[in-house]
């Protein structure tokens, strides 16, 4: 079990300050996920955390005990690469049991555990096969049972399922769901997909530029995000924000409101509009508004479907609670 | 004319000529090693010219198997083959993992390693004999009497005088010798061709995955693990490559042996070939088509042993 604390920590490499100092707790058998758009830093402090890139100020703690000089080896975390990194001339049993091998285990012990990764992992059939002739998700698999077998305190995950397909990926995320819920083991996930962040965290750490811009909740992040970057980031398809007289006329510089909290009309509403793209998914449909006068495009978000044209007009009206108010410096107003 | 008859047809000719090129000569050693074939002989001047009718049967096999030296060029060829491979390889392997980290002068210094390859066999041969190897003038003479002479000097000190004249001095080898001259050739042929093992293993390492890498350095593995888990694995198909071009290269060597010592005590097949070419073809082309074989024995192994890498 494993509690990460990281005092003032910044990164920089050379010149560039990658990550201004930051201070961030990460509880025990809480699943953290780090999002943010790619080049935020995500990845870099989680390397930190592992021990694969030096601090440049500040330390890290894990169980009250400072790990900044210890080597990655013995701060006792487990890490899931986005490219699975096994070691591609062993066998599937050979690389579950590489740490414990590495840890000079007796191979009877060895041997037992990697049975019962296996198992848990429903790889045993594969045991014996090459990383060559397994599948994606199997080699993800793998790459967990090699992270399991350590009984680390902690898991990292690096991205770890965007190298699969849309269908896999959404199975994958359950099983590491379930294995938290099942171990609950602290768990750090790094991840751009904010769909990802929403569905597994317990707690997301949003990131930009280096920068924390929100910790919390999923919900939380959703019914009250910070700040208009987060407001962006969080929920798809995107929050409308725009300024102008609407935003004046609530005492803010901007608001933001969710696509699925406008009501839609074809005779009467608040904002006037005209249908552009209407994306029908079946359960829901998205409408791109052109013309409404407060932003270029307005996306909102109807339960099932509706028949609606290229051009047709339309009415929307936001639900007036549910409007988000941010001020100049796109920080939240209550 | 079908859509496949007009490639066909225009691959012919280099067809053609490949098997012309390797058929021709192959059968003309085949017939020369089964007649008496030579080129000067005063007793029977008949014998000068190739004609069937001066058949030998396996008259030519039996006198080039029941020479001692036929037996020692085997010997020496395989000697002089596998130490090569076994140097360089190991060579090629430490020094392509000491270059791969960055530093600064990288780049001169890659190029000043990969310079012995463009040596010129010959050049390369002569240049460590006289220059290098020779017992007098050469390097070696140099390093062993300045020893020397520092050992007597070191004599005449007062107290540790006597410690020091219980050394024995130093005596040159000399590398034409019968014992040694196929020592000098390894040495010579070693530093030419470890260039290219570095070059080829150099850059597979670059291509080695750094995630995995660090994956290892999480599981725990130290430097030494990680280098014979991960990164000897991984040039397995590369040292394959190198130990197949290399015994092809070497199982011919010519110049350095000539040059070293014109063949004394360290004759090879093709070095055999050359002497019996001087005066008896019947045996030179026997002896050829046993280095045909022995080169195809070889082959045979390499292409068992690195298919099954290439396999993986």
């Amino acid at each position: 079990m494993g509690r990460i604390v990281l005092n003032k920590v910044s990164k920089s490499f050379g010149e560039t300050l990658v990550i201004p100092p930051l201070d961030l707790t990460i509880e025990d058998g809480d699943f953290t996920v780090f999002v943010g758009p790619s080049g935020c830093g995500k990845s870099t402090l989680l390397r930190m955390i592992a021990g694969l890139e030096e601090l440049t100020s500040g330390d890290i703690e894990i169980n009250d005990k400072d790990v900044t000089q210890v080597s990655p080896s013995k701060r006792g975390l487990a890490m899931v690469f986005q490219s699975y990194a096994l070691y591609p001339h062993m066998t599937v049993r050979k690389n579950i049991g590489f740490p414990l091998r590495m840890q000079k285990m007796a191979p009877a012990e060895i041997d037992k555990r990697v049975e019962n990764a296996a198992a848990s992992l429903n790889l045993v059939d594969y045991l014996d096969r090459k990383p060559g002739q397994l599948s994606g998700g199997q080699r993800q698999r793998v790459a967990i049972g090699r992270a399991i077998v350590r009984d680390p305190l902690a898991f990292l995950f690096d991205e770890p399922l965007s190298n699969l397909d849309a269908a896999l990926r959404v199975g994958m995320r359950l099983e590491i769901n379930e294995m938290h819920a099942r171990m609950k083991t602290t768990m750090i996930y790094v991840t751009h997909d904010q769909v990802e962040a929403m569905t597994m965290a317990d707690k997301i750490v949003v990131l930009r530029a280096g920068l924390i811009e929100q910790i919390g909740s999923p919900l939380d992040l959703y019914h009250r995000p910070q700040n208009v970057f987060v407001a962006g980031f969080i929920g798809s398809p995107k929050m409308n924000i725009f300024s102008g007289p609407e935003a004046e006329k609530v005492n803010a510089h901007s608001i933001g409101i969710r696509p699925e909290h406008t009501e839609v009309s074809m005779t009467k509403g608040a904002w006037k509009g005209r249908v552009g793209v209407a994306e029908h998914l079946g359960s829901d449909t998205f409408i791109h508004v052109h013309d409404t006068g407060l932003a270029d495009i307005l996306t909102v978000r109807i339960s099932g479907d509706i028949s609606l044209k290229h051009g047709d007009k339309i009415f929307l009206s936001p639900q007036t609670d549910r409007i988000h108010k941010f001020d100049e410096e796109g920080l939240r107003i209550e | 004319m079908s859509d496949r008859k007009l490639p066909r047809l225009l691959q012919t000719p280099a067809v053609l000529l490949l098997l012309v090129w390797m058929l021709v000569p192959l059968g003309m050693t085949l017939y020369f090693s089964f007649i008496r074939y030579v080129l000067n002989n005063l007793r029977k001047p008949e014998w000068t010219t190739p004609n069937i009718s001066n058949w030998r049967g396996f008259g030519n096999y039996e006198f080039v198997l029941n020479s001692k030296s036929f037996i020692l060029a085997i010997q020496n060829s395989l000697l002089i083959v596998c130490s090569i491979l076994f140097l360089t390889v190991i060579l090629g392997i430490m020094i392509a993992v000491l270059i791969n980290k960055t530093f600064p002068g990288q780049g001169i210094v890659r190029v000043l390693l990969i310079s012995p390859f463009f040596v010129m066999p010959a050049v390369n041969a002569v240049l460590w004999i006289n220059m290098i190897l020779d017992p007098v003038l050469g390097l070696q003479g140099i390093a062993v009497s300045g020893i020397n002479e520092t050992l007597i000097s070191l004599r005449s000190m007062p107290v540790l005088g006597g410690f020091f004249s219980l050394w024995p001095q130093f005596e040159p080898i000399s590398f034409r010798a019968t014992q040694t001259s196929a020592i000098a050739v390894i040495m010579m042929v070693t530093w030419q061709w470890t260039p290219f093992a570095v070059l080829i293993l150099m850059t597979s390492l670059q291509s080695e995955d750094q995630q995995q890498k660090e994956a290892a350095i999480l599981d725990g593995a130290s430097a030494w693990s990680q280098f014979r888990f991960l990164t000897l694995p991984h040039l397995g198909r590369p040292i394959a490559i190198v130990v197949m071009i290399q015994a092809i290269f070497h199982l011919s060597l010519y110049a350095e042996i000539e040059i070293v010592s014109r063949g004394n005590g360290n004759k090879n097949l093709p070095y055999l070939i050359g002497e019996f070419a001087n005066n008896n073809i019947g045996a030179a082309s026997a002896t050829g088509i046993f280095a045909v074989i022995l080169a195809n024995i070889v082959a045979i192994f390499l292409l068992r042993m690195i298919g099954r890498t290439l396999m993986e």
